[in-house]
């Protein structure tokens, strides 16, 4: 029975071949693309779950916040040192713990070879116990634990040593320690929250010459050492988590009238829950998002919905042609559920070999979404029992799915009326019909709002005033080999005509702002505590001239002032956040920022120093009391001859620097890169988002061909009676045009709902306007009106006499 | 065979009902031949199709062996309809992605034939037609009296006790109608009782009995032999 049933599908696949062209594109476009999502989500979700007891492992956070408000200020990743060993002692259920220092960007040098590291991390012994990676040379065991050793990866081990031994080989680290290599492993697979290339043992660090174990044992102000505990299998954190108070205040120095506990807080983040759920201001590297993981799951649904539309839409509209055989069948002794039967297995049949192309366009198309995505994303990780077994059901459900109404509707047709040719497509029928079609142009339209709304939010992100000009600005590492000298190495940078100015800072624009002290200002007579969260950058005399921000009230920093270096210059929201009434009212006031007290002597305007998902902070520039605080030198450079000008400052470098590999950035690279997950969800949203629109429009050619066709004897008196070419156009394309205008009253709210709670994930981003909703309506009605018309004048030009004879 | 009392059936559609038989009574007895006649819109058809147990009747009683089948639900009388009754129709109503072995083979699947069962038997059908030599052929491919030919070993293949004609020449020149004419009475003459519903006199004296309906009831009755 089941051979006949497929022998009739597969010969009425070969009959009507386009239709079943575009049942079957549609639905492998539809699968192709679900496999392609399939494949991003999977490798999403499966972040860091290879680690051994990775369920039972957790990530200590910390976070701080306003003891007056209560209003969290900071949120970070990482933790003091102290806090390590103080949990293993006083809470007895951590079975293990292990820290992670990041070390930032490093010139490592072996002989001649010299580059900046940017993934060195200072790893304990117990490193090994919490991640699975293979060591390949060395005892894992051993190789963190003796001071001055170093581990590298496999790669990083050939950068510098090629094909010679890697153990036991020196290397300089910061052109100031050298350490030996204890080890080799392999690299960190792609789905991992960090990717150590190299691990310094981090007992080096009890060395005072490094940090010192007083440092490690006191300092909880030193935020940045990743902190994770292994816990017994079904413990409850809340349990601990709500003894953390505790035993804050029993280890933390008490600072004034608050409790530490007050303003500050640990909390416990499971290891599988870092990657797509932990959005911290301080991340070991940049995270997923859930949210994303969710927006694509729903376009993957959206595609298959669509092609499954399709499917129904198509088969029933021909259903008119099948009546004949149905209506045999019957009459030959099948019952319903027989004819029911043989119409599933028929869109269970396509649905199968829409499923296997579907594969193979996968395995063409992966990468391709790899390359616009930036992801590593392999076929394997469909290759796994857990996702095939569930796969192969695939094709079941959206055949069943799909193939269910014109199935139900099939089999109830009367063999009487269909073999007397009485037979025509009831209202309900068309009706139904519509509101599939009506779906299908929602979803359209709701993705065509989308995508222009992602793509004016990120052009607004990129064109916004920035308040400085990020142009012809390069950026540098600031080394401490510099600290003496770097007076000189300005001048000599200066002397070239191509470079304008340069300065130094702590943090330069792109970067986040985290680095915050205790503000105080003057009321009346004393320096009472300012009620308010600033940051602060230290920054030279030179910074603010070098990205030409601009001052409002008073000066920024000269070095014409040998006051200024306990001086502050803050900007517009620090002027609001301490209560000032305006920057001229700031100038001159007393003002306390961590231990430092000093005359306020500037405002400048608020400008975008982070991105924009973050609002412009309440900032103080400061200028440090030792130059090893800066981490960045800017040079802003001409724009009329940008390889004179890199090539005269990396002469400087070469000449003040020698052992200091040399690494320049443009800073307006940097904002672009800022953005660039952003910009690499526009354009698979964008990607995905036409695939659906080209399905839906695949489908209504079809329907419309097919609507069309069962009025050509209409059309045919139409003519004979004197109707114009255009009328009938006008006719045949006006009612699903109507269904486009209802489509489009249904989609508006659901595309403004799902856009403005896609936009608060900005500080700033743009209002929807009105007009998006128009265009998208419009630019959905100009595609359905161009898919039906092409049909519609076709219809409308042929020979009545043709039509109406062969009736 | 069949006897059938009081039976009427009314067409709705919104606006218009039509009644298409009307308190009709008559019976078949089994080995029968029996033509229907009349204009069109007289109930013939609808009459056929009752007794092809392919619609209901509103009124009445029909019973079909014995067996009172007028209230029968959809899923028995397909039952019924697939072990018992053959149909021919006036445009053959082939299906076309099926061959000629396959469109015979159909009610022989229906009926849960095993596939070496089903071959032999559909064989020896189309031997008796004389169409063996197009078994592997689609309708397109045949003639109006071949495809005919087809119509008639497909309803009979399952040897049911009735067969229903509902104008089996209507679309054929008339030596190919004689030719299916020929073959139902063999039919006949074999045992199977025949109702065929014509519009031709000339068919018509084939049978051996003539039921002429007018506005869905019989008008008279003429015996032929």
């Amino acid at each position: 029975m089941i051979y006949n049933y497929l022998k009739i599908a597969i010969r009425n696949l070969l009959k009507y071949k386009f239709i079943s062209f575009i049942n079957l594109f549609g639905l492998t476009a539809g699968i192709a693309c679900c496999l392609l999502i399939l494949t991003y989500i999977i490798n999403e979700l499966s972040y860091d779950k290879y680690h051994p007891d990775a369920d039972r492992t957790y990530r200590v956070t910390r976070s701080f916040r306003n003891a007056q408000t209560g209003i969290v200020s900071l949120n970070l990743g990482t933790v003091a040192p102290p806090f390590a060993p103080l949990l293993v002692n006083d809470f007895k259920e951590i079975e293990k713990i292990t820290q992670l220092l990041p070390n930032g960007r490093t010139p490592v040098r072996y002989g001649e070879k010299m580059f900046n590291e940017e993934n060195v991390y200072w790893g304990d012994e117990h490193f090994f116990d919490f991640f699975k990676v293979k060591v390949v040379k060395g005892n894992p065991a051993k190789a963190l634990n003796d001071p001055y050793g170093i581990m590298l990866t496999e790669e990083t081990a050939k950068k510098y040593f090629g094909n010679e031994e890697p153990l036991d080989k020196m290397i300089r680290l910061d052109n100031q320690l050298n350490f030996k290599v204890t080890g080799v492993y392999k690299a960190f697979p792609a789905n991992s929250h960090v990717h150590p290339n190299i691990l310094i043992s981090f007992n080096t660090l009890k060395d005072t010459a490094v940090y010192g174990e007083e440092n490690l044992r006191t300092n909880f102000g030193n935020n940045s050492f990743l902190t994770y505990i292994k816990l017994p299998k079904d413990y409850d954190i809340g349990k601990m988590e709500k003894q953390f108070p505790a035993f804050l205040n029993r280890h933390m120095p008490q600072g004034g009238k608050f409790k530490p506990s007050e303003g500050t807080a640990l909390a416990l983040q499971k290891l599988t829950d870092i990657h797509l759920h932990s959005q911290l201001d301080y991340e070991a590297e940049e995270n997923g998002d859930i949210k994303r993981v969710y927006i694509f799951s729903a376009i993957a649904l959206f595609i298959l919905l669509i092609a499954g539309i399709n499917y129904m839409n198509l088969s029933t509209a021909r259903s008119a042609l099948r009546a004949r055989e149905i209506g045999v069948r019957k009459v030959v002794g099948a019952q319903r559920k027989e004819i029911i039967a043989q119409f599933l297995s028929e869109s269970v049949l396509v649905s199968w070999l829409a499923m296997i192309l579907a594969l193979l366009l996968t395995w063409l198309t992966l990468p391709w979404l790899n390359k616009l995505s930036g992801q590593q994303l392999s076929i394997h990780i469909l290759l796994r029992w857990d996702v095939i077994v569930p796969m192969a059901l695939v094709p079941f459900v959206v055949g069943i799915l799909s193939g269910i109404y014109p199935a139900l509707f099939m089999s109830s047709f009367r063999p009487v009326q269909v073999l007397k040719g009485l037979f025509k497509v009831g209202g309900s029928t068309i009706s139904f019909r519509r509101i599939l079609v009506t779906t299908q142009f929602a979803i359209s339209i709701v993705l065509i709002i989308s995508t222009i709304t992602v793509f004016r939010q990120m052009h607004y992100m990129q064109q916004k005033e920035l308040g400085f000009d990020k142009t012809h600005i390069v950026t540098l590492p600031y080394s401490a080999g510099l600290n003496d000298g770097f007076d000189a190495f300005r001048t000599e940078l200066l002397s070239n005509t191509y470079i304008k100015n340069a300065g130094r800072s702590s943090r330069i624009p792109t970067g986040r702002l985290l680095d915050a002290m205790g503000a105080r200002i003057k009321r009346s007579d004393t320096l009472e505590p300012a009620n308010a969260d600033i940051k602060f950058v230290s920054a030279d005399q030179d910074f603010i001239s070098t990205y030409g921000i601009k001052v409002v009230s008073g000066r920024g920093f000269s070095k014409d002032f040998s006051t200024d270096t306990g001086a502050f210059v803050i900007n517009e929201a620090a002027v609001q956040a301490l209560g000032l009434n305006s920057g001229e009212d700031a100038i001159g006031k007393d003002f306390g920022y961590g231990n430092r007290t000093g005359k306020l002597i500037g405002v400048f305007n608020d400008f975008h120093f982070e991105s924009m998902h973050q609002k412009i902070v309440p900032l103080v520039l400061l200028i440090p009391t030792s130059a090893n605080a800066y981490g960045n030198i800017s040079i802003k450079i001409a724009g009329t001859n940008i390889p004179a000008a890199l090539s005269h400052i990396e002469k400087t470098w070469r000449k003040y620097l020698p052992e200091t590999p040399y690494q320049y950035n443009f800073l307006d690279e940097n904002f672009e890169r800022l953005y660039q997950s952003e910009e690499r969800q526009k354009s698979i949203f964008t990607v995905f988002a036409f695939i659906a629109i080209f399905i839906a429009c695949l489908g209504l050619f079809g329907l419309s061909a097919f609507a069309i066709s069962q009025r050509i004897k209409e059309i045919g008196i139409r003519k004979v009676l004197g109707a114009s070419v255009n009328t009938i156009v006008a006719l045949l394309s006006k009612d699903f045009l109507k269904l486009i205008l209802i489509a489009a009253v249904i989609a508006f709210p659901i595309a403004w709902f799902a856009m403005d709670t896609w936009l608060q994930d900005f500080a700033y981003r743009i209002n929807i306007p009105w007009w998006i909703f128009v265009v998208a309506g419009v630019i959905a009605g100009i595609i359905a009106f161009v898919t039906i018309s092409f049909q519609a004048i076709r219809a409308a030009i042929a020979n009545p006499v043709k039509s109406l004879r062969s009736e | 065979m069949i006897k059938i009392a009081e039976l009427e059936k009314i067409y709705r559609t919104e606006e218009v009902e039509t009644v298409a038989l009307n308190k009709l009574s008559f019976e078949v007895k089994e080995g029968e031949f029996v033509a229907v006649m009349g204009p069109s819109g007289c109930g013939k058809s609808t009459l056929l199709n009752i007794v092809g147990l392919l619609d209901d009747p509103d009124k009445g009683s029909f019973l079909f062996n014995g067996i009172e089948v007028a209230d029968f639900n959809e899923r028995k009388r397909a039952d019924l309809r697939k072990r018992n009754i053959g149909f021919v129709f006036q445009s053959f109503n082939l299906i076309d992605e099926l061959t000629v072995f396959e469109n015979v083979e159909l009610p022989l699947i229906y009926l849960g034939v095993k596939a070496p069962e089903r071959k032999k038997r559909v064989e020896a059908v189309l031997d008796k037609m004389q169409i063996m030599h197009r078994r592997n052929h689609y309708p397109q491919q045949l003639s109006g009296g071949q495809q005919q030919r087809v119509a008639v070993a497909r309803a009979v293949v399952n040897k049911p006790k009735l067969i229903l004609a509902d104008e089996p020449t209507g679309n054929l020149d008339s030596s190919n109608g004689n030719e299916v004419m020929q073959l139902l009475t063999d039919l006949n003459e074999q045992g199977t009782t025949i109702i065929m519903v014509t519009h031709s006199e000339h068919d018509a004296r084939y049978s051996h009995r003539i039921i002429r309906m007018l506005d869905g009831q019989t008008v008279t009755e003429n015996i032929l032999v």
